[in-house]
């Protein structure tokens, strides 16, 4: 199917260049990725087709890779059972000068509020979108979260974001204080399998009852 | 010529009076702590006297990023947090991680396994169809159907505390099977409790969902057509409310749905037009019968065996991506995982319902009085935690 329609995009719109992405274990799913400038006119192109009829966007995953940032538009059909990832790879860009793509919102309306998650969790803007806000994180936050070098900013409308007291140290205290009491830090993860230092002391406590 | 400029003077007379009368528009903040939102939701909305204009939902009360987390647990640790998205229907959330990772694993799950998890799913599904249809009855003013139906999802409830040990946030369906072993003891009393629930439910439609009142506060209220809902994406009951057959355990089906009988309810527009709040409500009601059909079916084919398959102690996603969904009380929940061969997902993106379902809001809303506003909310059932996430 994968093929299909990589021909039918290459045939209709030859700037796009659609190559089929195999998977690269034998598991998982294949994809299809496109020049990200044609991404409009394939999004309008794979719905109105009769051949495959993709009525449904369904989600858009934003991934940040250290070279690139990969977004993949999960399209459906309920009509035909179909089901595609289209990929499109944008620069990084930096704070300033975010990757620029086009909206598909006037293609499926469900883009909206998608695209507006990607924009606050990933940072790229989408170029003719009716309503370009943060949606998840407050409207005035710096920084976008799910990018791999991301750092909280240190105050947020004057409060300190993670204040020390807030951190739960006990937690680590804890882990600290049994790995020196027992010595083998491979005990602390699987020491309720093993039974067999403590059986003795319980056998004689239960004796003393 | 002097009779025109008479009548364009009257016209601005007339045009002056409209301007003093000319009201503006009220705003009104609906949440984010209000008993009609389910949770954290707020809607910004424009009214004219009674008739909302245009309502904005703001969202993120309840942002935990989840998918930030994700990418630093192992496979394991993530079930955990998966739970807390959809906190009323944990297990339904779980299973959709599990085979997520299993497909890219290659795992083989044991039969009674499957047959455990579909059992689970679909008491889970009654009970997050109860919950929405108690809090439902409370936004209409019916306080009855509340107290009925969390008498029926307790008794699940205790049930699932007594397998998973937890009462809400189960980390029951593990990766490769369950945690746990059901005892012919549980089985038989989820057969009796299939056996008096059915009449139960029938009791409570006809006291509460064929109640005229109910009709009049919801038909024709809140329509959302066959068009809107696929241009939004629109999946579960409210898809299929709006006169659409999708079932993705009848249309790509997982597990051993395959094996079992059940009818997919649609909305027909009985009491009003199609896709209105009580074809909604209607498909809900009907979905808990056939999710006891299942039970039952469940019931006479489980075989006794292991529940937990083979999985390494450390689990290695190979590299590679996978966009895996499945039906969840409330829509579609698909889980999109990218993996470079590491112990941690290298992006895990969820596909939330109910987070779509919210997009829908300012398309039904405007023109719609503020009380059936309130309807509306409820009746496309979300649940702030798995649209947060």
């Amino acid at each position: 199917m994968h093929n299909q329609i990589a021909e039918f995009l290459n045939k209709n719109i030859p700037a796009c260049k659609a190559v089929v992405n195999a998977p690269v274990a034998v598991v998982g799913d294949q994809s299809i990725t496109i020049e990200a400038s044609t991404l409009l006119a394939v999004c309008q192109a794979l719905k109105t087709s009769p051949e495959f009829e993709m009525n449904v966007l369904q989600v858009i995953t934003g991934t940040d890779y250290p070279e690139r940032i990969e977004l993949s538009y999960i399209l459906a059909s309920f009509s035909r059972n179909l089901e595609l990832i289209l990929k499109a790879n944008l620069p990084r860009g930096d704070k300033l000068n975010l990757p620029k793509i086009d909206s598909v919102v006037s293609v499926w309306s469900a883009a909206n509020f998608q695209e507006r998650e990607t924009y606050d969790m990933i940072g790229v803007e989408f170029v003719g979108h009716p309503d370009p806000r943060r949606i998840l994180c407050p409207y005035d936050w710096d920084g976008h979260p799910l990018r791999k070098d991301y750092v909280v900013q240190e105050k947020y409308l004057d409060m300190v974001v993670n204040p020390p007291e807030k951190n739960n140290t006990y937690d680590q205290m804890f882990g600290k204080h049994l790995k020196e009491e027992l010595g083998d830090p491979k005990r602390v993860s699987a020491s309720w399998k093993d039974r067999s230092a403590g059986t003795e002391a319980e056998t004689e406590a239960k004796d003393g009852e | 010529m002097s009779t025109h400029t008479e009548d364009t003077n009257q016209d601005k007379i007339i045009l002056g009076d409209q301007e003093i009368l000319k009201s503006d528009l009220l705003t009104l903040n609906m949440g984010p702590q209000h008993p009609a939102t389910h949770g954290v939701l707020r809607v910004e909305i424009k009214t004219d006297s009674e008739i909302v204009v245009e309502a904005i939902p703001h969202l993120g009360y309840l942002h935990r990023c989840f998918e930030k987390h994700a990418e630093n647990l192992d496979y394991r640790g993530i079930i955990p947090f998966v739970d807390r998205m959809d906190y009323l229907a944990a297990m339904s959330m779980e299973w959709g991680y599990a085979l997520t990772v299993e497909k890219m694993l290659g795992t083989e799950v044991p039969k009674r396994a499957e047959y455990i998890r579909i059992l689970i799913a679909e008491l889970q599904r009654i009970a997050s169809h109860l919950v929405y249809f108690g809090t439902y009855g409370i936004d209409m003013g019916a306080f009855t159907a509340f107290l009925y139906c969390f008498q029926d999802r307790e008794q699940i409830l205790r049930l699932f505390e007594e397998m998973s040990g937890a009462r809400m946030l189960y980390n029951y369906v593990w990766i490769g099977g369950v945690w746990n072993d059901v005892t012919d003891d549980q089985l038989k009393r989820i057969s009796a409790f299939c056996d008096t629930f059915e009449p139960e439910l029938k009791k409570y439609d006809t006291l509460v969902g064929q109640n005229k009142i109910f009709i009049e506060r919801t038909a024709n209220v809140g329509i959302l057509t066959r068009e809107q809902a696929f241009d939004y994406g629109a999946t579960g009951p409210v898809l299929r409310g709006s006169g659409v057959n999708w079932d993705l355990r009848k249309n790509r089906t997982y597990g051993l749905y395959d094996k079992f009988e059940f009818n997919v309810p649609v909305g027909s527009g009985e009491k009003g037009t199609v896709g209105d709040c009580w074809d909604r409500y209607y498909v809900r009601i009907q979905e808990m019968f056939e999710s006891v059909k299942i039970i039952r079916q469940v019931l006479a084919g489980i075989e006794a065996g292991p529940v937990m398959g083979k999985v390494p102690k450390i689990i290695k996603v190979p590299a590679g991506e996978i966009y895996m969904r499945t039906e969840c009380p409330r829509g579609e929940l698909g889980y999109h995982l990218i993996s470079d061969g590491g112990k941690t997902p290298y992006r895990l993106k969820v596909k939330s319902s109910c987070f779509t379902h919210v997009s829908l809001l300012p398309a039904i809303a405007p023109g719609l009085m503020i009380a059936d506003l309130v309807a509306t909310i409820g009746s496309i059932d979300i649940v702030l935690g798995e649209v947060d996430r």
